[in-house]
């Protein structure tokens, strides 16, 4: 096993995630809002970043747009992009609570797997856009790895920081407020609407962004690699850290990545081997979720604190 | 020209017989437990593997193994009503979804682990088809709407006429004045269980008999299960044969229009347009 | 009375709910607040004091009638724009935000341009921050819970949850108050601090609307009583002649007629 490779694996894909995550933890802790349809927002900025960036289509390509912009006008786009499809999809948050809310976003993120999928003008269908266009690091005297890592580590300080100052303003405490009671909220005159919905935009930016980040690393996107899978990742991700803190949910990201990649560089001897052991590593998963669910151990860190 | 239309009309209507017998079970975890139950997908895909292990593993046939198949998915269904949702019912109904995807992935991994993947076909005889005005149907089909067809008049049947079908319903429409009237709580709720997941487990038998399974045909289906859950909305397990219906035959016919790839889009459509317009769906009735 | 004087118009009011004639009859109920008195609104359990206490604070629309406030409809407004405009109220069960701490349960009651997110993002919201929390502490002092304030809302009683929503909504310095049974469950020495309260505001030049179930409360502070009886008008005046009225006398103050 390369440990260096491993670290840098960790480093790498725990950030990116954990921007997601942490988004997630505002949406969620700190909004009220129960958000299924995380994958959606990154899918849209990986694909928005590819497109913009692709060369334009020839001979077999059976794709319409290919912009080829530099990195960082694709990086932009596919911000903006999924801050517009938070938009198109947030609106239900301005009257749908809990569950619902929960599965019309799942939902909208379905049917933008199934439109990346069968349609081929938009992005190759299921076959996807390889060859991405990546950032050249050699200029700044990096290789690759380290550029990436790097980057993603650079994406999750920024958007740790824009969270922070958003919440530790009038503007979290009156989110904090209308989570707690909305109807109490209400009567002191916070547009509950407004902020929910506002809520909801800010934290897919930084998602987007991430997906773009994502499209450069992998060099390719495909519609199998944004599956209601990537949002359940970053939702147990979420609850392995406690779901309140920043701080929580950063660490549960990176420790549910380095779990993944230990597992997937251990080296087995056959192809059911590793089969098996992505199978048990997801059932652990599963269990270890609803341990803490169950064992809240979070709340009992703070009471316990709290008595000391 | 119409009896291509017949013939995708019998599909959507086989298809919304499997989606009712499915989706019963997901409807009245809902109604009597309180909340959306991710992971009764995922006994679907239990309950067809099973059957098809004792079918083409141990050579059995086929309505044994499927006896089999469904009494094991009621029973896992209870243990896991009780072990795992249970004591975290006090947290409200948005943490036990949370953490029934925890459960899904818990039955889905297992599923992948013992069984593997790939695709599997049910080593029963090759369906036989018949013909009715032009139309083709299977053996299997018919069974399948047959299968529907007896569910739900059993259940009916159970609901209105054994006391623990009533009990149920008592405490689905008002769960304090249930308990205050004296009705064992836990026992009916385990009953629930065991209905609801030996429903999931007929639902895998009627999978089995028209699909090919995967291991992860399962949650391919669990927003369907959605689809037709929502539109039939709270309060009746009446209107889940209609939404069953109108969900299978949507989805059936719309290849008529669009690519088939878009087939499952119609019920993430369904959904979303279900839950802006008219959240409390076809029943009427709210939270 | 000119309608100049009356900061609330209540003309013709009825709700319905299906079949159910909560407020007005059929005829409508009509009353007016004036401004900078105490009114107080009465009636025994079903005489539809809350329906008309959520009618006049915006809450509820009516079926038929309605509610002017500084001589404008409310029926189209959004409950922010309400507030906004000077109207605030309490609840009847104390409502507070259990993951902010005393103080800033007052603190989030005033609208700060931090609550823009431009503003947020941006930045130039401490200076009003300050003023802000000045006006908090002052307004905890004023309900009696200045030492309170790091502490856990959790940790507080009734009574003291009660006097922090009317702190939270005297930070908005409103116009006008409307109080949801305040004296509901809280005992006598609290009531005085309460009644003493309510004098004070009305000293300022706080109008006040009190719903409530506790007659004796009413006439030691009120201008003017509303009695409501069956959803239906029963009586409006004085203390003094309310205590008079023998419609009153009978269908109410029976009982209650230690006064």
């Amino acid at each position: 096993m390369n440990i260096e490779q491993l670290i840098l694996a960790t480093a790498t894909f725990g950030s990116l995630f954990a921007v997601m995550t942490v988004c997630l933890n505002i949406q969620y802790a700190r909004g009220g809002m129960i958000n299924f349809g995380t994958v959606a927002y990154f899918a849209v900025g990986a694909y928005t970043y590819a497109i913009f960036t692709h060369e334009p289509p020839s001979g077999l390509d059976r794709y319409v747009f290919g912009f080829d912009f530099p990195w960082y006008i694709g990086f932009l786009a596919a911000g903006i992009a999924s801050l517009l499809f938070a938009v198109l999809t947030g609106w239900p948050t301005l009257r749908l609570r809990g569950e619902y809310l929960a599965l019309t976003t799942f939902a909208f993120a379905e049917v933008l797997h199934s439109v990346l999928l069968n349609e081929r003008r938009l992005g190759n269908g299921s076959v996807g856009l390889s060859n991405v266009e990546r950032i050249d690091f050699t200029q700044f005297g990096l290789a690759d790895k380290y550029g990436y890592a790097l980057a993603a580590v650079l994406l999750l300080i920024a958007t740790i920081v824009l969270c922070r100052r958003i919440l530790a303003s009038p503007y979290g405490r009156a989110v904090d407020a209308i989570r707690d009671d909305e109807v109490a909220a209400q009567s002191v005159g916070k547009d509950v609407q407004r902020m929910r919905f506002e809520v909801f935009l800010i934290s897919a930016l930084p998602i987007g962004f991430a997906g773009a980040l994502y499209a450069m690393i992998t060099t390719l996107v495909n519609p199998m690699l944004f599956t209601a899978e990537v949002t359940f990742f970053v939702w147990i991700a979420l609850v392995l850290g406690g779901e309140r803190t920043i701080k929580g949910a950063v660490l549960g990201t990176i420790a549910l990545v380095a779990f993944e990649e230990l597992i997937r560089n251990f080296h087995f001897e056959s192809v059911r081997g590793a089969e098996i052991a992505s199978s048990i590593e997801h059932m652990m998963t599963g269990v270890i979720f609803i341990l803490v669910l169950r064992l809240q151990p979070f709340e009992k860190i703070k009471t316990w604190r709290a008595a000391q | 020209m119409s009896i291509l239309i017949a013939q995708y009309l019998v599909a959507g209507v086989v298809t919304g017989c499997f989606l009712i017998v499915a989706t019963l079970g997901f409807s009245l975890t809902r109604q009597v437990e309180g909340f959306l139950n991710i992971a009764h997908a995922e006994l679907l895909g239990i309950s067809a593997f099973i059957l098809w292990s004792l079918v083409n593993l141990a050579g059995w046939y086929f309505i044994p193994s499927a006896v089999i198949a469904v009494g094991i998915t009621a029973v896992l269904g209870l243990f896991i009503g009780r072990v795992v949702y249970d004591p975290i019912r006090k947290f409200g109904p948005a943490v036990v979804l949370i953490s029934s995807v925890g459960v899904a992935y818990v039955l889905g991994g297992g599923l992948d682990a013992v069984v593997g993947t790939g695709v599997r076909t049910m080593d029963i005889p090759l369906a036989t088809s018949y013909r009715f005005f032009g139309v083709r149907i299977t053996d299997y089909q018919m069974a399948v709407i047959a299968m529907a067809a007896v569910t739900g008049l059993s259940l009916a049947l159970f609901m209105s006429k054994t006391t623990t079908g009533l009990t149920i319903r008592a405490m689905s429409d008002n769960p304090e004045l249930a308990a205050s009237r004296g009705i064992d709580v836990v026992k009916t709720s385990r009953a629930t269980w065991l209905l609801s997941s030996g429903l999931a487990g007929l639902g895998g038998v009627s999978l089995a008999l028209i699909a090919t399974l995967s291991t992860d045909i399962a949650f391919q289906q669990i927003l369907t299960i959605i689809a037709v859950a929502i539109l039939a909305g709270l309060g009746s397990l009446y209107s889940v044969l209609i939404a069953g219906q109108v969900v299978g035959i949507a989805m059936d016919m719309s290849v008529l229009w669009l690519p088939a790839g878009y087939r499952p889009l119609i019920a993430f459509a369904l959904v979303i347009v279900v839950l802006l317009v008219r959240p409390q769906g076809l029943s009427g009735k709210s939270t | 009375m000119t309608p100049s004087n009356s900061i609330i118009e209540v003309r013709g009011l009825r709700k319905q709910f299906g079949g159910l004639k909560a407020v007005g009859g059929d005829t409508g109920v009509s009353f007016e607040v004036p401004r900078g008195k105490i009114t107080g609104l009465i009636g025994p359990n079903g005489a539809g004091k809350s329906t008309t206490f959520n009618l006049i604070s915006g809450v509820l629309k009516p079926t038929a009638g309605s509610v002017f406030y500084n001589g404008e409809p409310l029926s189209n407004k959004k409950t922010s724009e309400i507030t906004a405009a000077g109207l605030s109220r309490t609840f009847q069960t104390p409502r507070s935000f259990p993951t902010l701490t005393v103080l800033e349960n007052v603190v989030v009651g005033a609208s700060s341009p931090g609550e823009w997110l431009r503003t947020a993002l941006v930045g130039g919201w401490r200076s009003n921050e300050q003023d802000t929390l000045e006006k908090a502490q002052l307004a905890l002092n004023t309900v009696g819970l200045a030492e309170r304030a790091n502490d856990e809302v959790t940790n507080l009683s009734g009574g003291e949850l009660r006097m922090l929503e009317v702190a939270r909504q005297l930070v908005r310095d409103p116009d006008v108050l409307l109080l949801d049974e305040p004296t509901a469950g809280v005992d006598p020495g609290l009531q005085n601090r309460l009644r003493k309260l309510l004098l004070d505001l009305h000293e300022k030049g706080t109008t006040l609307v009190v719903v409530e179930h506790n007659l004796h409360f009413l006439l030691e502070i009120a201008h003017q009583i509303v009695v409501l009886q069956n959803g239906e008008l029963l009586a409006a005046g004085t203390p003094q002649d309310i205590k008079a009225n023998p419609k009153v006398v009978s269908a109410y103050l029976g009982d209650e007629h230690a006064a």
